[in-house]
């Protein structure tokens, strides 16, 4: 890092909206995740609907910081920390797209379902989702104070949202199980859980996008992998 | 990936250089390899010039030049008396920030130095090593049929490729290149950029440059120099990705210049 400023002031005003415009972005996807995980456990179609309408904001804050990098990588060719900046920050902005894409496809989830979820479900599910938001938090947080330590405590613990994703998996296997009428909600429930992985695999990659913009190297070795769930 | 080759052409050790009192280079110990392209950068007055003019011996000129340490090419000490500064220069040539070609006829400035060093046994001879160092330097088409017109109705550009056709006329192991784009248009500078990674086959180069983005497009090592200091040297993706030092990281991002 470098605590010094440019000398040319415009290159880092240019810097500093690059990094407001991601800051705006992290901080919509997380109350998109937060109202996606809240609507689903209530069943609540009306949120949905907001949901959907409201990740139009994500994509236009997203092609808005394309078109900011591109602006600095064509009038300044950035260098070292600059230009790590610029590339991770492209990186995260995708991730954070692709988390509010996600969060979007658990609320169009929501409308179909064909009744409120059983209680046995929600407790799973909810744990899941409250780990993924803090993850999202503190991976956002992380990005604010440059934290090398916290991206690898975030990076990490991935491995947690792999268990409880599995435990949330198998307990709305056994629940399907029970009883053929159980099909349709439970093969809903299974997309939302995926998705929700998901969005944590997202999360994981800003965790190294931003170790890298933080060391210049990439973090070492193969992410974490909680118990045997098979991803993708 | 670049290959890295690294057999080492110029290695400097304790080099130290004085105008007067002034001291311009502090200690510099650097080794150039063989076959690559190596970039040297930092603020204007850091020593830069100095240190490539220390390599061929430039600085004997300077009256008030001293240099102190050694310099070896290929492991043969050349910072002393008894080295002959003609054949030095033969193997290592140089261009110049101003392209400055002799008031002679294109043909004339390139047969110059085959000429002083007798390289060529006749006309044939020469008109072929002529033509190979236009070809080299990316010139030939552009005065095949003006040869006998001065070597100063070029163009800033072309002129630039005559002067390395000059250089490389005499078939110098090593070429100094001191901001040789510095007065040129980006097309022309994108034909020596061009020419360099060609020559690099065949020559060690050395570059100094102010452009930053330059030097990345084409060296595979970077030595930063800061108030007659070298600060870093390193492959130029590390220098220009993760610098190791701050004072390089902020001196190429733009933070202090
Ligand atoms: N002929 C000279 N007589 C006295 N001092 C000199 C001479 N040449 C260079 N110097 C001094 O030596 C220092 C290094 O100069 P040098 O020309 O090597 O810098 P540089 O890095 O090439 O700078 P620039 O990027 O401006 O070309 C400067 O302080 C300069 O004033
Ligand atoms: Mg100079």
């Amino acid at each position: 890092m470098s605590d010094e400023a440019h000398i040319v002031k415009s290159y880092e005003e240019e810097l500093q909206n690059l990094n407001d415009s991601l800051i705006k972005m992290g901080s919509l996807t997380e109350s998109q995740l937060a109202d996606s995980m809240e609507a689903i456990i209530k069943v609540d179609k009306e949120s949905a609907d907001k949901i959907i309408a409201n990740d139009a904001k994500i994509n236009e804050l997203r092609a808005k910081i394309d078109n900011q990098i591109m602006t600095v990588l064509v009038k300044r060719a950035p260098m070292a920390i600059d230009l790590r900046i610029t590339i991770s920050t492209l990186k995260i902005s995708h991730d954070l797209e692709r988390i509010g894409d996600l969060a979007k496809s658990v609320a169009k989830k929501i409308k179909p379902l064909p009744h409120d979820l059983p209680k046995e479900l929600i407790g799973s599910l909810r744990r899941l989702g409250d780990l993924v938001q803090k993850q999202l938090r503190n991976v956002l947080d992380a990005y604010l104070n440059k934290s090398k330590e916290s991206a690898i405590t975030i990076w990490k613990n991935d491995e947690q949202v792999d268990d409880l994703t599995n435990t949330a998996m198998n307990e709305v296997a056994d629940f399907l199980g029970k009883s053929k009428k159980n099909l349709e909600l439970a093969t809903h429930l299974l997309f939302v859980t995926k998705n929700i992985e998901r969005a944590g695999d997202h999360i994981t990659n800003i965790a190294e996008s931003l170790y890298y913009l933080i060391e210049g190297e990439y973090l070492e070795g193969a992410r974490p992998k909680g118990k045997d769930i098979e991803k993708n | 990936m670049v290959m890295i080759n690294n057999k080492v052409k110029i290695k400097t050790t304790n080099l130290n250089v004085y105008y007067g009192d002034k001291q311009a280079l502090n200690d510099v110990n650097l080794e150039i390899h063989s076959k690559e392209v190596t970039a040297l950068i930092g603020p204007s007055g850091c020593g830069k010039s100095t240190y490539i003019r220390c390599i061929n011996r430039m600085n004997d000129v300077i009256d008030i030049c001293r240099v102190t340490g050694s310099i070896e090419i290929d492991g043969n000490e050349i910072n002393k008396k008894e080295i002959d500064v003609v054949s030095l220069r033969e193997k290592i040539g140089m261009v110049f920030q101003k392209p400055n070609p002799f008031p002679k006829s294109i043909y004339d400035n390139v047969s110059y130095g085959p000429n002083i060093h007798g390289l060529a046994e006749n006309k044939v001879k020469m008109d072929e090593i002529v033509e190979t160092s236009l070809k080299k330097a990316a010139l030939w088409n552009e005065v095949k049929d003006r040869l006998n017109e001065p070597g100063t109705s070029l163009s800033g550009g072309q002129q630039q490729r005559l002067c390395i056709a000059r250089a490389i006329s005499v078939n110098p192991e090593v070429i100094l290149m001191d901001e040789p784009c510095s007065a040129l248009d980006p097309i022309a500078t994108a034909k020596i950029e061009e020419l360099m990674d060609e020559l690099k086959k065949s020559y060690t180069i050395v570059i100094v440059t102010h452009s930053m983005s330059q030097a990345v497009r084409v060296s595979q090592r970077t030595g930063f120099f800061h108030l007659g200091k070298l600060i870093e040297v390193d492959t130029t993706e590390k220098i220009f990705k993760n610098p190791n030092n701050k004072m390089t990281q902020d001196y190429i991002t733009g933070r202090f210049g």
